[in-house]
């Protein structure tokens, strides 16, 4: 053991100064808008979708129409995800203009209002034909219509003014995921130092943990409501060891990407030709992840969903099972079916029998809806990390691989779509409880809390994003280790043949 | 959970390491939830726990990175020593084996942690006394030999748990006081929240990164 001890140390303690690294992260966190935890190289530049090539790829029929209204935003932001986690929102939208009217309207005005974003209408002429606005208007909102028929009639009536709400909602929710972390530290006197933080060196997770410690401190300091640290994403996500996980999944990720590079450096010529070339194909599937799947009726199951994540997670081929991640997502739909089916007046008492899952619940039932949401979707994102992370530990622990790479690559980029959308999804679901459970609430009461289940599913998909980005390093020496394994079985093989 | 208080002023990160089956995790479990686990799944890469303490009327959260003792993790959980102010490392007083290897623990500690990271030695299991295959004296002399570290040998569950996370801690504070922990140094482990309700004594908080853009 002593022997092994010392040919390994050598390589760990190389890695300690870290300062080689530090110049490129730099560098590319100076656009605020770059994400902070993406890695320098070579993940950085697959944070967009891979515009100029699909056609030559798998799915791309899929993929077009999704672009159209996506790829305006990326030289913009920087963030292609946004484009298409937006465009899921889109439904969500839309899901409330037919239920509460001028209600979405309301919440996006706010948040134009607040972030600073152009208006609705300003957006949507310059952005889309209408035509198409249309079609995906009535195709996201006349399903959701269809459970409250009350609300249908409204609906109509505000189909015209929902027009360009939407369309402008789309940009605003993409806007709105641009600013999350703008609105993690909202109210924050510390966060331009936060954002100096983000811009130095700093990984995604000590921002997070940064403006997460700050808002701990103000929450501690001026804030001492109860439900204000409920219905803290940035402390229930820490709380459910969200954090933790995303720090050790980075530095794995930041372990595996030295590696790479140092076996890059060691190889020339044809070798190192081949090998690079794997190592592109490996991260172009990392780049297409994305919502390419037109808006399905998803009305998925609880069992389907638990079936579809063990089956993508039984692909990977590593010890490791999502029942975690399974039974968080069931329990919140469990919550969010019964919060729907049972009529206002016994909102009280039913929730009073879960009270384990929302600790003590209030009466107050659109506080607890909302408080619920934030602390699922926090539940559930930290759950999708740790996943992560557990694979990268498994994916590392040097054990002979039975899958290649790039199959690992292509399930683990599945399994982020499938855990975005589910997060999307949910967040739909738990609007469509507080605006029922709301009919009676005043805009300025409920808007608020629906802009906020949004924004933090976004912030959701976007943690989970950022460390389904940090896996492609882990993935590249996994790769590179499978390779001199088999080379060297190959080696001792040919051996006797020669002889 | 969620009640838990937000108020500390530090937060201390531990690692825990040592060999398979020592009981990381119970140590780990006990200390947190205040409760023995008989049987403890093997831990996959690290676990984490947490918990505030208080030391010296500050409040402070543990962090604590239970890492994976199989061998084949070795190389996994080494990545996640960095930055750690405080390590316990755990050997079974029932198995020499375990005991054997500190040595290669303690190297890794030392080499992947910063000089001033407090290492705990711990003797887990000592409620089998019957069992016992490494005497408290000949842990003594290791800790002795091998200098600058503290020893915590005779951990039953849920007696001297407590203490060896505490001390640890009170070490570290101690560091802290005196200047040899620097904690606006990037690895120090330690995280400070200068305008917490009680730090208050502290005004002059570390802000080594002003600097950048205020957009």
């Amino acid at each position: 053991m002593s022997d092994k001890d010392d040919t390994e140390t050598p390589v760990l303690t190389e890695t300690v100064p870290d300062g080689n690294c530090e110049p490129a992260k730099n560098s590319e966190c100076v656009d605020q808008n770059a994400k902070p935890g993406s890695k320098s190289e070579p993940v950085g530049s697959t944070r967009k979708r891979p515009e100029a090539k699909p056609s030559s790829d798998l799915e791309t029929s899929k993929v077009l129409p999704v672009q159209e209204t996506t790829s305006k935003d990326v030289p913009q932001t920087g963030w292609g995800y946004w484009g298409s986690w937006g465009k899921s929102l889109l439904s969500s939208a839309s899901a409330t203009v037919a239920t509460v009217g001028q209600g979405i309207s309301t919440v996006i005005e706010k948040a134009e209002t607040s972030l600073g974003i152009p208006s609705p209408s300003e957006i949507s002429t310059e952005k889309y034909a209408p035509g198409e606005t249309n079609a995906k208007e009535n195709e996201n909102s006349s399903p959701v219509a269809g459970p409250f028929g009350v609300f249908s009639t409204i609906s109509t009536a505000v189909q015209s003014t929902g027009k360009s709400v939407i369309s402008g909602g789309l940009d605003a929710l993409e806007f709105i995921g641009k600013k999350t972390m703008d609105v993690i530290a909202e109210g924050d006197p510390g966060f331009k130092r936060t954002k100096g933080l983000m811009n130095r060196n700093s990984t995604l997770s000590q921002v997070l943990r940064e403006a997460k410690e700050k808002e701990a401190v103000r929450t501690a300091s001026e804030v001492t409501m109860e439900t204000d640290k409920k219905t803290h994403y940035g402390l229930l996500f820490d709380e459910f060891q969200g954090l933790s996980h995303l720090e050790a999944l980075e530095m794995l990720s930041r372990e595996s990407e030295i590696k790479v590079k140092s076996v890059l450096n060691s190889l020339s010529g044809e070798e190192l030709e081949t090998l690079k070339l794997e190592l592109q194909q490996l991260k172009e599937t990392f780049s297409l992840a994305e919502f390419c799947d037109e808006e399905e009726e998803e009305k998925k199951g609880d069992e389907d969903f638990t079936k579809e994540i063990t089956e993508l997670f039984s692909q990977l081929h590593v010890s490791s099972k999502p029942e975690k991640l399974a039974k968080a997502r069931n329990t919140a739909h469990e919550w969010i079916r019964k919060s729907l089916t049972k009529p206002l007046a016994e909102k009280g008492e039913e929730k009073q029998s879960e009270a384990e899952n929302n600790e003590r619940v209030n009466e107050n039932s659109v506080e607890d809806i909302h408080a619920f949401a934030i602390r699922s979707l926090a539940e559930l994102t930290a759950c999708s990390i740790e996943l992560f992370h557990k694979t990268a530990a498994l994916l590392l622990h040097g054990r002979k691989q039975e899958v290649m790479a790039i199959e690992r690559s292509q399930t683990l980029s599945q399994m982020t779509v499938m855990l975005c959308k589910e997060l999307s999804f949910l967040s739909k679901e738990f609007t469509t409880c507080l605006t029922t459970a709301g009919v009676k609430e005043k805009a300025d009461i409920l808007n608020p809390l629906i802009t906020a289940v949004f924004l933090e599913a976004s912030n959701s998909a976007s943690y989970i994003q950022d460390a389904f980005q940090l896996l492609l390093p882990v993935l590249q020496i996994s790769l590179i280790e499978n390779k001199m394994e088999s080379s060297r079985h190959e080696q001792q093989s040919q051996r006797p043949l020669s002889e | 959970m969620a009640t838990a208080p937000y108020n500390y002023s530090y937060i201390f990160k531990y690692i825990i390491i040592g060999d398979m089956g020592v009981g990381k995790s119970c140590l780990l479990h006990q200390f947190t939830e205040k409760k023995f686990m008989a049987d403890c799944p093997h831990t996959i890469g690290v676990e984490f726990g947490t918990r505030i303490i208080e030391v010296s009327g500050q409040k402070i959260k543990l962090q604590i990175w239970d890492t994976a003792g199989q061998e084949r993790f070795r190389a996994v959980t080494r990545s996640y020593y960095r930055g750690a102010a405080g390590a316990l490392m755990v050997y079974d007083i029932t198995r020499r084996s375990t005991y054997n290897h500190l040595s290669s623990w303690l190297t890794d500690a030392r080499n992947l942690t910063n000089p001033n990271t407090v290492i705990i030695l711990i003797g887990n299991k000592a409620d089998l006394e019957a069992q016992r295959d490494v005497t408290y004296e000949e842990a003594k002399q290791f800790a002795e030999e091998n200098g600058g570290f503290m020893l915590k040998v005779n951990i039953k569950m849920g007696e001297n748990v407590e203490d060896a996370f505490l001390e640890a801690a009170k070490k570290i504070y101690q560091n802290i006081q005196d200047g040899s922990l620097d904690l606006n140094a990037a690895e120090s482990g330690v995280q400070h929240k200068p305008s917490a309700p009680q730090g208050g004594r502290l005004t002059s908080e570390p802000q080594p990164q002003r600097e950048g853009c205020g957009c």
